[in-house]
């Protein structure tokens, strides 16, 4: 899974040497910025569940009837629960992209054929598009986490809006 | 290829749960103790052909029948190809190092080794034994002290505990000498 370290072995071996004083800066730099994202990763895992819910609230305050296509039966409690189970599912992959320090997880767990399935379900990505917007906009530095962290959630948050859109 | 961020990721993922607590607090010590690595992983890179050459002049020492006729380092093409693979053994250990992850080193190298070995008609003990002599003196690099032998050759740099690195290291030679012996 593609982080700093292992594009730097990769680099490595493929020209079959040991790791470089630059392969070893470039490591440095990345372990340096770390604690941010640790700290974002952190404060996810803690309050993923009412992030999760206002975002389902923003979403269904601009669709009051859920996503285009939908049965309005679909709507009620059932289509709440799992647009609520979807955003935990995005939360949980940002959390562990920001671990990894690179898009990977998300890219391999989630993006990667997205757009074939919501199309398929015929749902509209617009309404995550709603429920990331909200995230995007109600993090809020220091309340919820340094400005740092919070630079590296958004910057996540950016990733999977710019691949919804 | 995993690292100690990406290793945790996927087990997560294993059980569907969110990163947190415990394991982000290993994370934390291993940014904490970043530095070290990097120097260890130095050490290794810096002494590294001083390393290899030790090795295979030590199971040579111990075994005067490797360079004998017929012997498994017999002929200086043998014996070449002898220090390359050992070059190559301990360039995947710093990689795990590095990594904090074995993956690469499984993966990449382990992985049909003995397989590889016994069609080349490679001695498995010897070899297994050259890993052994490579695991001593690349901790004794990693930890800086291999000063017991002139001529006390030592890096330069800040003196720390870097123990627990190198039994990190020592785990990532062990798994070699298993995989081929």
């Amino acid at each position: 899974m593609k982080s700093v370290l292992t594009t730097a072995i990769a680099a490595a071996d493929s020209a079959s040497r040991f790791p470089s004083s630059s392969d070893l800066e470039s490591v440095q730099g990345s372990l340096q910025r770390s604690a941010a994202r640790l700290e974002a990763a952190e404060k996810i895992a803690s309050n993923y569940d009412s992030i999760a819910q206002e975002a389902v609230d923003a979403v269904y305050q601009q669709f009051p009837n859920g996503a285009a296509g939908r049965q309005p039966r679909q709507c009620a409690v059932e289509g709440k629960d799992k647009c609520k189970r979807d955003f935990v599912h995005y939360l949980r992959l940002i959390n562990y992209s920001l671990v990894v320090g690179g898009t990977g997880p998300l890219d391999e767990l989630a993006i990667n054929g997205q757009r074939e399935v919501y199309k398929a379900l015929s749902i509209d990505a617009g309404t995550f598009v709603a429920g990331f917007t909200h995230m995007r906009n109600r993090g809020c530095a220091p309340r919820d986490m340094s400005s740092q962290a919070l630079v590296e959630y958004n910057g996540a948050l950016d990733y999977v809006i710019n691949s919804l859109a | 290829m995993l690292d100690a961020f990406s290793r945790k990721a996927i087990s997560a993922d294993s059980s569907g749960g969110f990163i947190g607590g415990a394991e982000l607090s290993q994370l934390k010590a291993f940014i904490a103790d970043g530095n070290k690595r990097l120097d260890a992983v130095n050490a290794i890179t810096s002494n590294a052909s001083c390393v290899v050459a030790d090795s295979v002049a030590g199971i040579c020492c111990e075994n005067t029948g490797l360079t004998a006729p017929n012997g498994g380092v017999y002929t200086n093409r043998k014996m070449a190809a002898c220090l390359r693979d050992s070059e190559i053994l301990l360039r995947y250990v710093s990689y795990a190092v590095l990594a904090g992850d074995a993956s690469v080193l499984q993966d990449r190298a382990l992985n049909g080794l003995r397989e590889t070995f016994g069609a080349l008609g490679v001695p498995t003990g010897s070899a297994a034994r050259a890993v052994a002599i490579m695991k001593a003196s690349a901790c004794a690099h990693i930890t800086n002290s291999n000063d017991t032998t002139p001529p006390k050759r030592k890096m330069a740099v800040t003196q720390g505990d870097c123990s627990g690195l190198a039994g990190e290291a020592a785990s990532y030679f062990d798994m070699v000498i298993s995989a081929i012996s």
